[in-house]
């Protein structure tokens, strides 16, 4: 790239980068909290602490389902999805990284586009866990009372409600794993800017410049 | 420690009941382990850019 093409490029970047729209906070932070709230009233009881959870928790369960069906119709159609696609260059991003953190080269891996191929698979790892969560979750209200309908536990066999309980159980339990990691990296230092432009929605010109390659994330999209 | 919940219906036939509540401390144990391994490598290991 020239120094004139650069210079150009440069002026174009304006002193904040939006990186994520108001509405994709909100969602964001609903997911986070009726998560949150799913995880509490599912194992709170379990550990001693003992209070009506059923209603509060299907009542959530319900709000998450919303919250995915928001993201999933309007990520496709409103969004990049070439932003959080794996592709043959993240295959070759992972394989410098590797190289890089072994010291078997001295070579820093190239700058990321909008999501690093961490952040691409830990998104792919919640939508495959919380997609789990939310169908055994939904089928699983099938057997109970409320305001639309009258409960029919005999929906399915012994064995397939089984298996369903194991699934959102297994998914619940991943989740647990999975929060404390997201906790803890959107804490770190080097990662701040991340948490901040999750509840303010931008990052610097800096910030876009040192952490990311603008040939492939190219502003607007 | 088991992995899965079980019981058995009218007809004696074992049936999944669910995962076993004895794992959320196995994946608690996990995140926090992860966490701490993590921040032990950035910290004394990784290669600085």
């Amino acid at each position: 790239m020239s120094s004139t093409t650069t210079a150009g490029a440069a002026e174009r970047v304006p002193p904040r980068v939006e990186r994520h729209a108001l509405i994709d906070r909100i969602f964001h932070w609903v997911t986070a909290a009726t998560v949150l709230t799913l995880l509490a009233t599912a194992f709170l009881p379990i550990l001693g602490i003992q209070f009506g959870w059923v209603t509060p928790h299907w009542i959530a369960g319900f709000v998450l389902i919303a919250a995915i069906l928001f993201h999933v119709i309007r990520a496709p159609l409103m969004q990049s999805l070439r932003s959080m696609w794996i592709g043959a260059a993240d295959v070759r991003d992972l394989l410098s990284i590797a190289r890089w953190n072994l010291r078997l080269t001295g070579t820093p891996p190239r700058k990321p586009g909008k999501y690093s191929l961490a952040q691409k698979l830990i998104h792919h790892l919640f939508a495959v866990v919380l997609l789990t969560a939310a169908v055994t979750g939904g089928l699983m209200m099938v057997r109970m009372d409320t305001p639309w309908w009258q409960r029919n536990p005999y929906w399915l066999t012994n064995s397939t409600w089984g298996i369903v309980y194991v699934l959102h159980g297994l998914a619940a339990l991943i989740l647990v794993t999975m929060i404390i990691a997201h906790i803890y990296f959107a804490l770190r230092p080097e990662k701040l800017l991340f948490m901040r432009s999750m509840i303010r929605g931008w990052i610097t010109r800096e910030e876009y410049e040192r952490h990311h390659d603008p040939d492939r994330w190219r502003l607007g999209e | 420690m088991e992995i899965f919940r079980v019981s058995r219906d009218v007809y004696g036939r074992e049936v999944l009941e669910g995962m076993s509540w004895d794992l959320l401390g196995v994946f608690f144990a996990a995140g926090v382990a992860f966490v701490c391994l993590h921040a032990l490598y950035r910290w004394l290991l990784a290669p600085k850019r």
